[in-house]
């Protein structure tokens, strides 16, 4: 009897236990994960990405080596060089990083803004290459302020943005510069605007793409060669009332009146990635202005991704007020493209993730304010390596890794075959999804569409129901009134025939009196 | 001749859109009762619209629900325009006693009550692709019930067609001037509650030391 009693207790408190871990590994992270339900409404939900760890300049290996070689080198060089002062002691770690990227050898650059040069190093953190010196025909360049860094996977060639020079250098792997954009010599490019390029891409064919902070026309554009081409991919203007009531007044001004008045130009664009279909998505850093804030370009520099999802999507937080205390919009500051086409887009204003897959859905919200694992002061970048997201915060000086959940790796497996059109495959995922979180609506969609095309139509119109997708409820009660028609045609028509012929059989027999009716009786009586 | 119930009356008027409510006048027939039953089919039509629509055309927001706004859509309007059509017409001598403009104006009402029933009812078994036919039963109900309203007016206070469209429009002036009048009351008792508030506790505050 004793023994009974203690083994229930035992494992009362193995439940316990197990009980208790559970709950410390779904709180481990240090902000609440959130996503949207129908009416754009935040509903608590589970991360995504689960921060592992971050790496700050100091624990870059091999980086404290190469700085104190240089610093020797100084010293011996110029002997009044002073190692203590503050922007020294700096140049052991990283100061205001601007920009990451991870090129298709699996090296990551950093562009080490604050200490004017480009960290190379692998996915360990294990420093491969330190560039701060290029030669140009003989001649040494040394790097200021660079804002930007890119790899083009089809030459090798790396592209820095060498922001207070006022150039773009594009270099082999050991620091030879190959070319130089600067400044375009034409009266296309305003030569009173400033020249100062923020970042860089390639496509392709080897045209190069620079947004520069001044410019509002869309990415300047160069073609193989470095000749100028013109501007790529500008935002449209928002129709506000001030813009409409311009648009107004112009048509009607006299040419004096009309130059006297104040442009409207569009906001450029803060930052672009480009996936391996050679498509550039763009993102706008503005917390007033709504439209164009995430593109995706086709060469022609039309945006492709309005044309898909139309125009009424809302990039990063829907309303800034939900699940954080300060009210202002979302300034989309970076986006890099998954292997899956996911967009991973940076929020400036929250510090937050935003991954959408490649229709625009909201995947996962990660990140917010804060010191703590996981969250961010200023973030400055992201990049994507398989099930890997690697954040940059320029105040924090270090790069945050985020680790797909298991969580994240079903919904992605589920969101994947589904955009691929394998509806009925993604139903089991689907439904682990749930299990869950109750509150993933495309899990509830994605489950009616597999039911749908496997003619369930009344499980489907269930899961439409909950998911309040009122089109695709349509779809399905379609579906379940036609069957159900079908079924019931013949002996509905027969029915009704029938009762026709009985009630004007009944109706003839009471005009001739042979029936009355209980109510007829009283009036007659 | 025309020794109509009261219930055959309602029929007889709905049904004989011109003369019917010249006749509901000349038997000095119509329930008040009848009258508000169908203030409150209003209402229930109006919760019904908003709230019982078929899934596929309409999904309320149900996370919060306030009756109210219904009470004020059914009950309030019409309150509203029985009295504002009868402080008006008295201005300009039409023949309708205040009971006499509640019945008729309820009676006009039931074509439009019954088309959205009717519409509500059938958005549960039709697709999107067939909501013509529930705009059909609508938009007849509304066109019924606005001929039946303008000839219900012009019988209740005897006035010509022109003169009734005139009273209709003057009516809705008052309306909105009323619920204007209205706001600006609620605003000023508010200040006048506050102020009386203020020197309670002033005076509390004195009496205390």
């Amino acid at each position: 009897m004793s023994g009974l009693k203690k083994l229930i207790a035992a494992a009362g408190a193995c439940l316990m236990l197990t009980g208790s871990f559970a709950a410390s590994v779904s709180a481990s992270e240090s902000y609440d994960p959130y996503s949207y339900d129908r009416w754009g409404d935040a509903v608590a939900s589970q991360v995504g990405y689960t921060a592992e760890y971050f790496v700050d300049g100091q624990s870059i290996q091999g980086l404290h080596d190469k700085v104190r070689e240089i610093e020797e080198a100084k010293i011996a060089a110029d002997p009044d060089f002073d190692p203590l002062t503050d922007e020294w002691k700096a140049m052991y770690g990283l100061k205001e990083p601007a920009d990451l990227y991870i090129s298709h050898d699996d090296l990551m650059y950093i562009a080490d803004k604050g200490n004017d040069r480009i960290i190379v190093t692998d996915l360990d953190f294990k420093m491969v290459k330190y560039l701060d010196t290029f030669y140009y025909n003989g001649e040494e360049l040394k790097l200021k302020k660079p804002e930007g860094v890119f790899v083009d996977q089809y030459t090798g060639f790396i592209y820095v943005c060498d922001t207070e020079n006022s150039r773009v250098l594009k270099s082999d792997t050991e620091g030879n510069v190959d070319r130089m954009f600067e400044k375009p010599n034409t009266e296309l490019y305003s030569q009173d605007l400033t020249y100062n390029p923020k970042k860089v891409a390639v496509d392709k064919a080897g045209n190069v793409y620079i947004v520069v902070k001044s410019v509002t026309k869309g990415a300047v554009m160069y073609d193989i060669e470095g000749k100028f081409l013109g501007f790529y991919g500008a935002n449209r203007v928002e129709a506000t009332s001030e813009i409409i009531y311009n648009a107004f007044w112009n048509t009607i001004a006299s040419e004096e009146q009309r130059a006297r008045s104040t442009r409207t130009t569009p906001i450029g664009f803060t930052n672009f990635d480009i996936d391996d279909e050679g498509f550039i998505y763009t993102v706008t850093e503005s917390s007033d202005v709504r439209t164009d804030t995430v593109k995706k370009l086709n060469p022609r520099g039309a945006n492709i991704l309005s044309a898909v999802v139309g125009d009424d999507v809302t990039f990063g937080d829907i309303a800034p007020a939900y699940y954080s205390i300060y009210t202002k919009n979302s300034a989309l500051m970076d986006i890099d493209i998954g292997p899956n086409g996911e967009m991973n887009i940076l929020d400036f204003a929250h510090g937050r993730i935003f991954q959408y897959d490649k229709m625009a859905n909201l995947m996962f919200v990660l990140g917010g304010d804060g010191d703590q694992l996981g969250t961010f002061r200023s973030v400055s970048a992201i990049e994507s390596k398989d099930n890997m997201l690697y954040v940059l915060d320029s105040r924090k000086n270090s790069v945050t890794v985020f680790k797909r959940s298991a969580f994240g790796e079903i919904v992605t497996e589920a969101t994947n075959l589904y955009n691929e059109g394998y509806y009925q495959e993604s139903y089991e995922p689907w439904l682990n999804v749930i299990k869950y979180d109750g509150n993933y609506r495309r899990a509830y969609i994605g489950i009616g569409n597999a039911l749908l095309n496997s003619e369930q139509y009344k499980e489907a119109m269930k899961y439409f129901k909950i998911s309040i997708s009122r089109n695709r409820y349509n779809r399905a009660y379609e579906g379940y009134r036609g069957k159900l028609l079908e079924k019931y045609f013949t002996p509905a028509v027969i029915a009704i025939i029938v009762i026709a012929i009985a009630v004007t059989v009944i109706k003839k027999l009471n005009q001739k009196g042979i029936i009355t009716f209980p109510w007829q009786r009283k009036r007659g009586v | 001749m025309l020794d109509l119930t009261q219930g055959q009356f309602v029929r007889h008027v709905i049904m004989h859109p011109f003369e019917g409510f010249e006749d509901l006048r000349w038997k000095k027939s119509g329930s008040l009762a009848i009258a508000t039953g169908i203030v409150v089919l209003l209402f229930i039509q109006q919760l019904a619209y908003n709230r019982m629509y078929g899934f596929q055309y309409y999904s309320s927001y149900d996370k919060i629900f306030n009756i109210v706004p219904y009470f004020f859509r059914s009950f309030g309007i019409f309150l509203l325009y029985v009295v504002c059509n009868w402080a008006m017409c008295t201005l300009f001598d039409g023949e309708g006693s205040m009971k006499n403009i509640y019945i008729v104006t309820a009676y006009s009402l039931i074509p439009y009550i019954a088309g959205y029933l009717i519409g509500t009812v059938l958005s549960h078994f039709l697709i999107k692709d067939e909501y013509i036919f529930i705009q059909t039963f609508e938009i007849v109900g509304t066109a019924w019930t606005v001929v039946l309203f303008i000839s219900a007016m012009k019988a209740v206070h005897q006035f010509s067609f022109g003169k009734t469209l005139a009273l209709i429009a003057l009516t809705l002036v008052a309306m909105i001037a009323v619920m204007f009048l209205l706001v600006l009351l609620l605003t000023l008792f508010q200040q006048v509650i506050i102020f009386i508030f203020t020197i309670y506790t002033e005076l509390s505050y004195r009496l205390r030391v």
